[in-house]
This record gives structure tokens, sequence and C-alpha cells, in this order.
């Protein structure tokens, strides 16, 4: 597609909320979901190596479904700089294993981290619902990728940076607004590639593209996005802006991150991709029922 | 007079929706339900509902019930869950009740079982001070059951709340034979008896179903009922108690008509 007609099909007007579709399953506004991460991968930043190899991913898999995950999110290169991954080794590291998870867990939505065509490619051809791109959509041929298999595709925003690169004294006149161009624009070139309305998921990238001021302030006014009618995924869990926010290294950041998702949950975001899937899951829920999205599970005090 | 009766508690947590996802007791509202439906199925000319609240007073028989004060903002939200609907459209024309205002929540939760029960017929809601004396109650309950010559009601009381120490009002031992005192006299359609329960006593056990039980014994006018217990329990420390009550012989009578 060209830069013209991407340019044509930008849907400036809002649309209206409602149920978002992965795979077989349509989930309605109000319902948070988790999307667990699981990295194939020898050098995420998160607990490096952990799911590396193939038993342990499963593993991990069952007992993210277990506690309550919608989607299992597979990757097979870290965000960060380093080791070159090809294509070739990215395909074998998530598409086999994709294939395991979806006969494992044939209702389970499965969703690919990449965002690379022939990867996408070759994990819808391995059953995955979902192609979740942080990158802000650098290969132009992604989303025909998503639309021929029916597939879920996540618009995010990732400022001007290249794929595994650091945001090095970038700026914006106003983070929001770049957020709001660059992910409603991705989301225009995804419905005229034929990707479905209620696949589009739109993503802030906290961190990519960002310093820890402008991911602050993107969850300050993630409403600003929400309120377009698309729904939105955060990928807050254990990130730098956490981090720097807050002194804490890596393994201290669970707090932080579960107070920065309990925020976007109130501001409307729908799809949480975590690294800690059972903390991560009471507090969306206790959010979407403060929200009245959801009824407690069981009320009897006071009502006896 | 009166042909037929029912007892019903009257929980908040009788409403479906304020139990969450879990709908926590429904052999409860099963036994209400089923206790409103042998009512309805009487057919009485008018069913009056009957409960213990701050005032004694007639009410709209046409404003339903309002969990409000009891659950704010239920059915808000972005995913757009709809109020319950209301029930099929009444005939109460009492002229006794202000229109407007919504029935207190024994009241409100009678008039909806009635509505699942589908009965469209006249209906009055009366509520009785909960510190009426018991010949103030059991005069009600005379001048209710002289409405017309085939009335029923539908009476919400509740035991007492004292019955354990995770109970809403903590144990009080006196509890137990107070409530059982009560379920022996609905057992033995003994209405009479309910007219001996202490206003004190009954207050101190948190047993908010004295007055409405006296209205009941005022209706029956000293006849012996026949009964059926349909639950009995206190899984949160409060008494329940559900039963049909009818005149031996009015299945007969009705049937001559």
């Amino acid at each position: 597609m060209t830069d013209a007609t991407a340019g044509q099909a930008r849907p400036r007007a809002h649309r209206e909320p409602g149920a978002l579709r992965l795979g077989q399953q349509e989930f309605p506004p109000g319902r948070p979901l988790i999307m667990g991460i699981v990295n194939r991968t020898p050098d995420s930043f998160f607990r490096p190596g952990v799911t590396w190899d193939e038993p342990s991913a499963l593993e991990r898999v069952h007992q993210i479904v277990a506690e309550g995950a919608d989607i299992v999110d597979v990757g097979g290169i870290p965000a960060a700089p380093g080791a070159e991954v090809d294509v070739a080794e990215e395909i074998h590291r998530t598409a086999g294993f994709i294939a395991i998870v979806r006969d494992a867990y044939p209702e389970v939505v499965i969703s690919v981290d990449t965002w690379r065509h022939e990867t996408a490619l070759a994990a819808c051809q391995a059953g995955a619902d979902l192609i979740n791109d942080s990158w802000g959509g650098v290969d132009g041929r992604l989303a025909g990728v998503a639309a021929e298999f029916g597939a879920g595709l996540v618009c995010a925003h990732a400022g001007q940076q290249q794929p595994r690169t650091r945001p090095f004294r970038v700026a914006y006149a106003d983070v929001m607004a770049d957020v709001l161009e660059q992910t409603l624009r991705q989301a225009g070139r995804a419905l005229a590639a034929g990707v479905p309305r209620d696949r589009i998921i739109l993503d802030p990238a906290h961190d990519f593209g960002k310093n820890t001021w402008h991911s602050l302030d993107v969850t300050r006014r993630l409403a600003e996005l929400t309120g377009t009618g698309w729904p939105v995924l955060v990928s807050l869990s254990n990130k730098d802006f956490v981090g720097e926010t807050l002194n804490l290294p890596l393994e201290q950041r669970l707090a932080g991150t579960l107070a920065a998702t309990s925020v976007c949950a109130w501001l409307g975001a729908r799809i949480f991709r975590v690294h800690q899937v059972a903390e991560s899951r009471h507090v969306v829920d206790m959010v979407a029922s403060i929200r009245g999205d959801r009824p407690p599970a069981r009320a009897v005090r006071g009502l006896a | 007079m009166i042909t037929a009766a029912a007892l019903c508690p009257a929980p908040p947590l009788l409403a479906r929706e304020l139990t969450g996802a879990d709908p926590v007791i429904p052999e409860l509202r099963q036994a209400c339900h089923a206790a409103a439906a042998a009512l309805v199925a009487g057919a009485p000319d008018l069913i009056a509902v009957v409960g213990a609240a701050t005032q004694t007073r007639a009410w709209d028989p046409d404003t339903g019930l309002d969990l409000s004060p009891y659950a704010p903002a239920l059915g808000i939200g972005s995913a757009g869950t709809a109020r319950p609907a209301g029930g099929p459209a009444t005939a109460g024309c009492d002229a006794n009740a202000p229109a407007g205002a919504a029935p207190p929540l024994p009241l409100g939760l009678g008039s909806r079982l009635l509505d699942q029960a589908g009965y469209a017929g006249r209906r009055v809601l009366r509520s009785i001070g909960h510190d009426e004396p018991p010949e103030a109650c059991a005069a009600l309950g005379a001048r209710l059951a002289g409405v017309g010559p085939r009335v029923a009601l539908l009476v919400m009381a509740d035991g007492s709340a004292r019955r354990g120490v995770k109970a809403p009002g903590y144990l009080d031992p006196r509890s137990a034979p107070f409530d059982a005192e009560v379920e022996r006299a609905i057992r033995a359609g003994d209405m009479t008896a309910l007219l001996a329960l202490g206003p004190g006593l009954a207050r101190a056990l948190l047993a908010t179903g004295r007055p409405a039980w006296q209205v009941l014994a005022g209706a029956a006018d000293g006849q012996r009922l026949a009964s059926t217990i349909r639950y009995r329990g206190d899984p949160f420390g409060v008494a329940y108690l559900v039963a049909s009550l009818t005149i031996p012989g009015q299945a007969i009578a009705c049937f001559l008509r």
C-alpha cells in the first residue's frame, strides 16, 4: 500500500465502542482481558531465559491460563537491542510452539509478538489469532497477513523508533497527540487492508520511543485514546518507566506495575499485557467492579 | 376475609442482582417464588403485601422495587448492562396510597415476587411501623382481611438477626427459642400465638418481622391455618422462614363458587 492510499483511509472519526473479536471469541466492552507473556527467548528483560526451552514455556502457558489469562502472547525477539534474530530463527522460536499451544487450548486466544509479516504469517498458519506488533507497523505487509487470516492486529505507537532500538532524546510537542495520530493512521491502514473493524486494537506502547515522562503522560491521558472507541491494549509490565519512577530494580516493580494497571483500567483500557497474571487479573477485575462493568463475585455482607 | 397467606423473608439478597455473580442462596428464592405462585394460583380478589418499615402507611402498588439504597449505580458500566425490566403493569388502584415514592424493601421485594408469579390483579402494599404494638398490628390485619371476600396476604417478615457470632447482630442466645416459637406457631397454623411475641424482645433480637407476623395473626382472626413450610434456615445468622398458609376448606369453597 502507498502512503497516499493510507492517508485516504485515516479514520479520524471515533468508532462506536463495541465488542472485540479475537479468534472465535467475542469480548464485550467492560470485560478486561489479560494477555500473559510467554517469551521464547534466552535474553528477554524480565526473568531472561525461563521459558526458552519448550517444556518450560508450555508449563508457563498452563500456569497463566489457570491464573486467568485470556490471551497467550508468544514472542521470539526481545524488545531491547541485542543479538540479531533473523526471520527463520524467529519463526523457529514461535510458530511450532504456537501450534502446540493451539492443540492444548483450542479456545484460548493466541497472539504472536512480532513486527515481521513473515513471522506473523507462520504464526497464523500455526493457529495464532492476533498479531501484536509493538513497533508501529514498520512492515507494511503485516496488516495484509492479519486480513488474510482474519486475525486481529495491534496498532502501536513507537514514535520514530525502528524495531529493537532505544529512545535517544526523543521529544514530542504533544506525545498523546502523536500517539493518536500514529495509532489511528495504522488502524485506517489495517481497515483498508481488510482487517475487520472489531479486530483492530490500539496500543500507546509505554517506553517505546518514550522517556519516562512521556509514558507517565500517556498513562495520565489514556482516556484520550480509549475515548476514540477503539479497544486499547496497554503493556506496562515491569517496564523502565515504572522502575525509573520508583527507582526500583526489575524484581521490585510489581506494585508500581499494578498501580499503573489500575489507572489504565479505570480509564478504559481493555487488554493488559503482563508477566504476573494472577495479580493483574485481581487488579483489573477489581477496577472493573468499581467502574460498574463487573458485578462482585459474591456479595452478602450487610444484605442477609 | 383471608383465603390464604404466604410468608417470605425480606433480606436484600433476595434480589438476585444484589449478590453479584454468585446466586448465593437460590433455594431461598425458589421457595419464595413457589409460595408466591401458590398464592396467585388461589385466584384471590386482592393480594395485600405486608412488611415492617419505619411508618405505618399505604404505598403506591405501581411503584416498583428500588434497590439503589442497597446498591448505588447498579447496572451502570460500559457494558451497558440493562436494568432488569419491571414486572407487568399492576391493577393496584389503592386510593389510600400516594403515588410516587418507592415502597420500603420488604414491600418492594414482595411486589416483585407477585410480578414474577405473573400476578396482574389488585394488590395493595402496606407497611407496618417497627414499633407498632401487637394490637395495632392485629387491627391492621383485620382491616385488610375485611377489604373483600377473598383476600390473600403476602407477609414479608424475618426472624432474629442474632443467631450466631457471625450474625449481623452477633449472638444472642435468646434468638434460638424466639425463632423456634415463631416456627412452631407457623407450622401449627396457630396464628394467635404470634400475638404473644413481645415487641421489646423482638427489637432486641433484631427480629424485624414481628409486626408483620402480627398483622397476619389479626387477619387470620383466630382461625387455625394449614401450613406448608417451604424453607427454613439461617445461613447468614438471620432466621428465614418461607411458608404457605391456607384456610382449611377454602380450596373447596373456591371450587364451589
